[in-house]
């Protein structure tokens, strides 16, 4: 699948990628995590992987983020193999990764300095606004709750215009009321910035929630048992939560993920 | 970019509205906290100040706060015309001897850093490197400063040589283990997260594992610091005319207990002034990691 063009409200030209996941395997030591792992992502669609506790999720997720080798199998971001970490497929995980020392501002602003770009101050104060933080800008990260540390942190990563975006249960240390204001906006956030997403989570909700795309995990050593599309709407938020049609997927998940 | 749908965490529809948690200004309870410090050492003045005017203490053996305050001031302002044995004055030299004992200590100190903080940072980043280092530096920091007095006299003969180098020694330990202890505990996470904005390997020291250490090595630094100052009366053993510690040595031939409970405020003032210096310094560089 080709690299989609797609343009943000603010005139930044974002590139979702697709990704592609064939025959994935890593072991450490003797125990083997994943055992052939396939999966594919359209550009611009959000991935969301489902699987039993220990099957492997984060360590999945890990290795599309270029921080682990795998021991077999292959990676692909828009058609090109998949070389270490790098700014073009961030991964946010649960403990935002915010530098402590550092403002909010000069966290959101990290990424484009690195990159030697002279828009990194407008680049921060764009994501100030969309993470509606810019009362908090110079605030240190410890100065701000976990819901506000984890918008921050995602939109840390998204300041280098990632086309893929890998989340590590990104909102599994927020409380359940967080948690649905904090899909809300990602949603929201995601509509103008098209961005390939892999979403790694525990939560059937959270998943169909934000997901188009749902992959469940075995156990270990596991593989992608079901990838199916989530063909609910896109227009879902915390009236979707009182859909019945809703409440029976999520039963049907549910019963998926625990007879995996 | 248009506005977003999140609205900013004071609007009662947007996220987080039970938001962080601002710390209100602490001035009146510090201030309190630090008085308060003041109360024991208070107390033991007066204890001492009457145990000597009701004689229970031989004034031989511990001489009136009035007496030591006299010494002090002559100390400071000379007047006194006392000298004590060899060439050392004591009546007006208390910038000769403090300047003395502070040069040889700062020196000593700068040394200390410049070769504890890459040496403790090879060690905490570098596996390879704390198999091979730590043990020695384990073994070594073992040694009591005293112990090291006779091979610093024979290396580097008496006076200002050995003096420093025993200063030297004793600030250099605590930085070390400081500062790889800090290397060692820089959150992997961050230097992933680092490596996934685009910063480039040869710049993760300068822009992260130092500013994430930094609190650590800034607790080293003020343990060195300390603990070259202490050593300075060590190093002061080693034929120096000047300097607190030779005022002191020299004061004892004599039997001046009021000269040496002189020198012994001395050294508390110094050091205590060094440390406050060090910290006010830090402050602005480490003041994100305080609780």
């Amino acid at each position: 699948m080709s690299p989609s063009p797609v343009r943000s409200a603010g005139g930044l030209t974002a590139v979702a990628t697709d990704l592609e996941v064939r025959g994935l395997r890593k072991s450490y030591g003797a125990v083997q995590v994943l055992d052939g792992v396939d999966l594919s992502v359209a550009a611009g669609e959000v991935a969301a992987v489902l699987g039993p506790s220990g099957c492997g999720k984060s360590t999945l997720l890990r290795l599309l983020a270029g921080l682990e080798e795998p021991d077999d199998g292959t990676i692909t971001l828009g058609g090109e193999p998949l070389r270490g970490p790098s700014p073009t497929h961030p991964m946010v995980a649960q403990g935002a990764t915010l530098f402590p020392w550092l403002s909010l501002r000069d966290n959101l602003a990290w990424g484009p300095s690195a990159a030697r770009r002279s828009d990194a101050d407008a680049v921060a104060d764009e994501l100030l606004v969309a993470t509606g933080l810019t009362g908090f800008a110079d605030a240190l990260p410890r100065q701000l709750s976990g819901g506000m540390r984890q918008r921050a942190a995602i939109a840390q990563v998204l300041a280098n215009r990632p086309p893929v975006l890998l989340l590590d249960e990104p909102f599994g240390a927020l409380d359940a009321q967080t948690r649905l204001r904090m899909h809300e906006w990602l949603r929201g956030l995601l509509a103008e910035r098209p961005t390939t997403v892999v979403l790694v989570t525990h939560d059937v909700e959270e998943a169909l929630l934000l997901g188009d795309r749902l992959a469940l995990l075995g156990r270990r050593p596991s593989r992608v048992i079901e990838s199916s599309r989530i063909s609910f709407g896109a227009e879902r938020g915390r009236a979707t939560l009182r859909d019945p049609r809703f409440v029976e997927l999520k039963v049907q998940v549910l019963e998926r993920v625990l007879a995996s | 970019m248009a506005e977003h749908t999140a609205p900013g965490p004071d609007d009662p529809g947007g996220l987080d509205e039970r938001e962080p948690v601002i710390t209100p200004s602490g001035r009146p309870r510090r201030r309190r906290r630090r008085l308060l410090g003041l109360v024991v050492p208070a107390l033991l003045v007066t204890v001492w100040a009457l145990a000597s005017a009701a004689g229970w203490v031989s004034p031989r053996l511990l001489p009136s706060p009035g007496r030591v305050v006299e010494a002090g001031w002559a100390f400071v302002a000379g007047g006194g015309g006392a000298t004590l044995p060899g060439v050392t004055p004591f009546d007006g030299a208390a910038g000769r001897h403090v300047g003395a004992s502070v040069g040889r200590w700062l020196v000593a100190f700068a040394l200390a850093v410049a070769v504890g903080v890459p040496l403790g940072a090879a060690i905490g980043l570098s596996r390879r490197t704390a198999e091979l280092l730590d043990p020695l530096v384990q073994a070594l920091r073992s040694i009591p400063i005293t112990a090291w007095l006779p091979i610093a006299l024979v290396w580097f003969g008496l006076g200002e040589g050995a003096a420093r180098y025993l200063v030297f020694v004793g600030a250099l330990f605590p930085i070390v283990i400081a500062t790889a202890d800090g290397a060692s505990r820089v959150p992997r996470a961050l230097v992933d997260g680092a490596v996934m904005l685009g910063t480039r390997r040869r710049d993760l020291g300068r822009k992260v594992y130092l500013p994430a250490a930094l609190p650590a090595i800034v607790t080293g630094l003020r343990l060195g610091l300390t603990l070259g100052w202490m050593s300075v009366i060590v190093g002061e053993l080693t034929g120096t005319t000047s300097g607190v510690g030779a005022m002191m040595w020299a004061a004892r031939e004599v039997g001046r207990l009021d000269h040496i409970i002189v020198g012994m405020a001395t050294f508390a003032l110094v050091g205590l002034t060094g440390d406050l210096i060090l910290r006010a310094a830090a402050r602005p560089f480490v003041a994100w990691s305080d609780r």
